[in-house]
């Protein structure tokens, strides 16, 4: 069985009396690539920010490579990448300055050349301040600033928030960079589902500061599914199908949103309910993510959207 | 060597507000005295002596040059004292730095003595060193009737002292995570008490102990909340 890098147990944060994040369990092995996906405000930021100790949890702990995150040594951090949201650097020192700060505190790890390669992979000038930095380019420092010194986990706050489409890519080739590394773990959380279908193998699903999926992204992949019925009269009041996430009714039609119910259930179903007609609506993962998380009754943004 | 980087990275962070206080305090200061002593106004000092002696008060007459300079120490060592503190505290919150200065392999408690260990030597720097040659100029044979009293040496060093403190208050408010501002500004009401104190003592001794008390009980706050504070 793989070592266990970053382990939360009912971890819970309340931010007065609103709660952010609830009993969050969750076990990541080593060599995991791992996107944590939620909408806004779903609790992602919070629970990054009490993995690393940067927050105090209302209960709970968490622990990272096998030491409590509330205490965790230099040795620890040291071995932990961190990359922080909206790629907040001293916008007072230049590319270069920066690489001189962040490595005199891994004195022993810190990899020049790769550094110097990932400056040039996105062609960043060095002597230019960050303040005068693109969001983009802010970004790409940030992103080798947290793999030169060769982290053994690499946490990433919403790395791609905000940035373009090419950016977005250039960066996620910087992290795959990483990936092809044996044994570097790691975990990014996201609401750009194209980002997480791309490098992860593992998606943890968080909404309103519940876990709602942990699995691999194939399992997700093929657990949510959309379907769409027709029947000659009203729809059975009555819904008794395996997995029934939520459904929108219509005056002769049914959408059900489904968890791991298979074709073949379905279609039984399908005839015990006298459906006329139904089929299996096929969704990429960031529709499956938006039924998913979509309140049942969810309202509609504009009036016009009634029609 | 990280505690080097730190210091660095601090010392540059400060670097603009210890050369304009340098600046403002060596122009302001030096333009005050020089005016004075062109003037040749002096200055009747109220000094009281310990209870018991035979003497109680005598006014000790000096050149008001060294006062006239001493408000312009004591103010911009106040402005420096809030500008380090905003600084070193206010801003990394507004530039959601903290995160990124946080996640070191070193321990909070060097993080924090870097930034305390930095505004303190630009204190000494800025307004230190100024009043000492300030001072230093005052005391040459060929400027002054009288030489300046060493008393007021002293009284610079602690209104020097003060701006310090103003800095632990502000750092503390800094630090503060209070939802209601009165109460995030309240360590800044604790060093206006402190400064008051300060000022009314006639014993340079006492008014020293009140701020190094005043001091210890804000720095022993800032360790606490800075340990123990979410970032």
């Amino acid at each position: 069985m793989k070592e266990t890098v970053l382990e939360t147990y009912g971890l819970t944060k309340y931010y007065g009396g609103t709660l952010a994040l609830d009993h969050m369990d969750l076990k990541i092995p080593r060599g995991c690539i791992c996107g944590f996906v939620g909408r806004n405000a779903a609790g992602k930021t919070t629970a990054i920010k009490l993995m690393l100790g940067l927050l105090k949890p209302t209960d709970g702990s968490a622990k990272l490579l096998g030491c409590d995150s509330q205490n965790l040594t230099p040795a620890i951090r040291q071995r932990i990448g961190y990359v922080t949201e909206g790629h907040r650097l001293f916008r007072w020192m230049s590319i270069a300055n920066l690489e001189k700060f962040q490595r005199a505190f891994f004195p022993k790890q810190w990899d020049d050349s790769f550094f110097a390669e990932m400056i040039e992979y996105f062609e960043l000038p060095k002597n230019k301040k960050i303040k005068h930095l693109s969001n983009g380019q802010r970004a790409q420092v940030s992103l080798a600033l947290a793999l030169a010194p060769n982290p053994e986990l690499l946490v990433m706050d919403d790395p791609t928030l905000g940035l373009d489409a090419a950016i977005r890519r250039q960066f996620l080739e910087g992290m795959i960079q990483l990936i092809m590394q044996q044994g570097r773990t790691v975990f990014f959380s996201s609401h750009i589902l194209g980002d997480v279908e791309r490098v992860s193998d593992r998606i943890v699903v968080i909404d309103k500061g519940v876990i709602r999926a942990d699995c691999s992204l194939e399992q997700f992949r093929e657990a949510v599914k959309k379907v769409k019925l027709s029947f000659s009269d009203c729809p059975p009041a009555r819904l008794d199908i395996e997995g029934l996430l939520y459904c929108r009714r219509s005056e002769k039609e049914l959408e059900l949103i489904l968890i791991g119910t298979d074709d073949e259930k379905i279609k039984q179903w399908a005839d015990s309910a006298a459906a006329i007609k139904y089929s299996i609506v096929k969704m990429n993962l960031e529709d499956q993510f938006i039924e998913f998380t979509a309140p049942p009754n969810h309202k509609k943004l504009f009036q016009w959207e009634k029609n | 060597m990280r505690f080097l980087a730190l210091l660095k990275k601090e010392f540059r962070e400060c670097l603009p507000w210890l050369l304009i206080a340098a600046i403002a305090f060596l122009v302001l200061g030096g333009l005050a005295l020089r005016l004075m002593i062109q003037s040749g106004s002096t200055f009747s000092y109220p000094y009281r002596l310990p209870p018991g002696s035979a003497i109680s008060t005598f006014r000790l007459t000096v050149h008001s040059p060294l006062i006239t300079t001493g408000v312009w120490l004591f103010f911009i060592s106040i402005v420096l004292g809030l500008a380090l503190g905003i600084r070193q505290f206010f801003l990394p919150h507004f530039s959601r730095t903290w995160g990124f200065t946080i996640h070191r392999s070193i321990n909070k408690l060097t993080i924090l003595c870097a930034k305390l260990f930095v505004a303190a030597i630009a204190f000494i720097i800025s307004l230190g060193i100024v009043w000492m040659v300030i001072y230093w100029y005052a005391s040459l044979p060929e400027i002054l009737p009288f030489p300046p009293e060493p008393r007021l040496f002293m009284e610079g060093w602690i209104l020097i002292a003060m701006g310090f403190t103003v800095y632990l208050g502000t750092a503390l408010a800094g630090l503060n995570k209070a939802r209601w501002y009165t109460t995030k500004v309240f360590p800044l009401a604790f060093v206006l008490v402190i400064i008051v104190t300060t000022v009314s003592q006639w014993k340079l001794s006492t008014a020293f102990a009140v701020m190094l008390i005043g001091s210890l009980i804000l720095l022993s706050q800032i360790i606490h909340t800075f340990l123990n504070r979410e970032f």
